[in-house]
């Protein structure tokens, strides 16, 4: 049996089809102003990598996302928060703490032993912590999410930037970039006080070990490096593109959707 | 839950989801005066006996704050930022006084701007409030009952007798018994009334004249017990927090299946607990000793958090909710510290809490959504 998976999230659309215990992962797919438009993209990536003709080839398919209620061709939707803890459980089962930093929010789950949802926390309507800040910020230091991304090392004589607030925070680079302060130098400290801000959240949430990466920023081995020192945890690599955790979960849970509806029967 | 509506609760509906209604209307027609007032501890007793209707303030049909951001500062929550911003828009003018009570600053700042503003409100008075629980306390908050009680009859004539005190707490009484019953038909598997609708049941109770609301109350007793049981829900949630006049979070929670069977709030389960002690005596003694001892006060007061616990605690077991969902208003330390004590609190009783901070007017639907659905997916059964 087929079962699909999509998470539309704010900036990206993602899909995984679940082919037996077989997993295939989608195309991240850059959203559009329309999310069904965006849903249909991503879910056809993902029928595509899986040799799947038609979208009616699949028997359960779960949405989440921000935009999980606008997939027209999903069974039921389920919160982003429930997915990605179902999808990092399923892949490593030692998995106590999920943090996911996507495109426009951050969120801490923490797990039980069974992969059930102990207690989350999400950051309250603010781009500090998200993909969103590094957007703005490499806007500003005009090198790209990319630029950003490649500068993994720590440096030792990071800039302190203290504003959380994007808007601050953005007023304040361009004083370090005035002030020739070295690109390194200032990325380091925007990635020390995007860890800052989300290790905070995850330990509202409660930390344990092992803790996992999910959503777009884990590309930014500067970001996963300094959040590791917050913590004082090494943080541990998924096995699949981190980015799919939601849709993966997704994927998992039509599968048990599908098994427990069967059952019924 | 809005098909087979009782005829009772599109009126509730309709009243709550304005301020003034035709039934305000009429009282002044008949020569009535109105008096609005901010917060619950301020006793509806007082003024019945003193002849008056008290309309209990909130900022419905508000769409923002642009009048009043002139008059707060930033730090103030948004609840008497959009009651004072329809006041400045002329939706409050049909008061004829109002009273602001001391409960917490910003509530209290509302009395210092509508005395600066241009609003010719004829009277208006502070009613000052204890901060903390007790007896010495309810001592003092009986000599500013007496304090108001005296404003009220120099202002609009007629002396508030001790008979008419015991008769206004006679009829407040029985409205609380009659909420009451209403809330216990929640304790069903199937509750013949939804989260939402009980926010307007309970938000007109404190916008219409208490014998008309009484009579009502008993009409929709007895339309629920006919009402056709709706399906059972995958969770049975509580809401604890300020304010609670506005159903935005019940909604949230009821579109996503689940449903609000009890809460802890300002204008819901806090309003009708229990009632005032009968005992003869003086009555405002009994008014002050209800409010400040023995009814779980707003979290502004101190010395009364185990009350509000072990209410909260009960009330979640009395009704088998699945969690309860703490909402906070932006800037209320007040609740952010309770819900910083309560956290441990319910873990250690079992039941699960998500605290969300909002706004008095709902904005980021969607992330709130996210988190009440990830929260429902947790405790469902």
């Amino acid at each position: 049996m087929t079962f699909g998976g999509i998470d539309l999230g704010s900036t990206t659309g993602k899909a995984v089809v679940i082919i037996d215990d077989k997993i295939i992962l989608g195309d991240i797919v850059m959203a559009t102003p329309k999310p069904a438009v965006t849903a249909r993209m991503a879910m056809d990536a993902a029928l595509k990598n899986a040799g799947i003709a038609s979208l009616q080839s699949l028997d359960y398919i779960v949405s989440t996302g921000y935009g999980r209620l606008k997939v027209e061709f999903a069974n039921e939707n389920i919160s982003e928060i429930s997915c990605h803890a179902k999808g990092a459980f399923h892949l490593m089962p030692s998995v106590r703490t999920i943090i996911d930093i996507g495109g426009q929010d951050c969120k801490a789950i923490a797990l039980n032993d069974k992969g059930g949802t102990l207690g989350f926390e999400m950051n309250e309507r603010c781009a500090a912590g998200t993909g969103r800040f590094f957007q703005v910020m490499a806007k500003v230091l005009g090198c790209g999410l990319e630029g950003i991304g490649a500068a993994a090392n720590i440096s030792p004589t990071a800039a302190n930037i203290s504003n959380q607030c994007s808007v601050f925070a953005e007023s304040e680079i361009i004083t370090l970039v005035n002030n020739d302060v070295p690109l390194p130098d200032v990325i380091t400290g925007i990635n020390k006080s995007v860890a800052s801000r989300v290790s905070s959240l995850a330990r509202r949430a409660g930390v344990a070990e092992d803790v996992v990466i999910s959503g777009g920023c884990y590309n930014n081995e500067g970001l996963i490096s300094a959040l590791g020192q917050c913590l004082g945890v090494e943080i541990m690599k998924l096995p699949l593109n981190p980015q799919f955790m939601g849709a993966l979960g997704a994927a998992v849970f039509a599968k048990e959707k599908a098994a427990a509806k069967t059952a019924a029967k | 839950m809005a098909e087979n509506q009782p005829l009772v609760l599109e009126k509730f509906s309709r009243i709550a989801g304005s301020l003034a209604n035709p039934s305000v209307a009429a009282f002044k027609g008949q020569g009535g005066k109105v008096v609005g007032y901010f917060c619950a501890f301020i006793p509806e007793e007082l003024f019945i006996a003193a002849g008056l209707l008290p309309f209990r303030m909130r900022g419905t049909g508000s769409e923002n704050t642009e009048r009043a951001d002139e008059y707060f500062t930033s730090w103030n929550c948004s609840f008497p930022r959009h009651c004072f911003n329809q006041a400045l828009l002329g939706k409050f003018d049909f008061l004829d006084g109002l009273v602001v009570g001391s409960g917490c600053d910003a509530m209290r700042y509302i009395y210092d701007n509508w005395k600066q503003s241009p609003l010719k409100t004829p009277f208006l008075h502070l009613l000052n409030s204890p901060h903390v629980s007790g007896k010495a306390m309810a001592g003092y908050y009986k000599d500013e009952l007496a304090r108001l009680k005296s404003a009220l009859e120099g202002r609009f004539g007629g002396k508030v007798t001790d008979q008419k005190l015991w008769d206004a707490i006679t009829l407040c009484n029985e409205t609380r018994a009659l909420q009451q019953s209403i809330y216990d038909l929640r304790k069903s598997p199937t509750p013949p009334i939804s989260g939402s609708e009980m926010v307007a049941v309970m938000v007109a109770g404190a916008s219409l004249p208490k014998e008309e609301y009484n009579a009502d109350l008993k009409a929709l007793l007895a339309e629920l017990k006919q009402r056709p049981a709706a399906g059972k829900y995958p969770a049975r949630l509580m809401l604890v927090g300020s304010c609670g006049d506005d159903a935005s979070m019940c909604g949230i929670v009821e579109e996503l299946g689940a449903v609000v069977v009890t809460d802890h709030t300002c204008f819901g389960g806090r309003m009708k607990y229990k009632g005032v002690a009968q005992t003869g005596g003086d009555p405002l003694e009994a008014i002050a000793n209800y409010q400040i001892i023995e009814r779980p006060f707003c979290a502004k007061m101190g010395g009364a958090h185990a009350l509000r616990a072990g209410a909260i605690i009960a009330a979640a077991r009395d009704f088998k909710v699945d969690g309860i969902i703490g909402q906070r208003l932006g800037c209320c330390d007040a609740w952010g510290g309770e819900f910083f004590m309560l956290r441990d609190e319910l873990k250690d009783a079992g039941i699960p809490l998500l605290v969300i901070e909002k706004e008095y007017i709902s904005d980021s639907e969607g992330q709130l959504a996210t988190r009440v659905q990830a929260f429902i997916e947790t405790v469902r059964r």
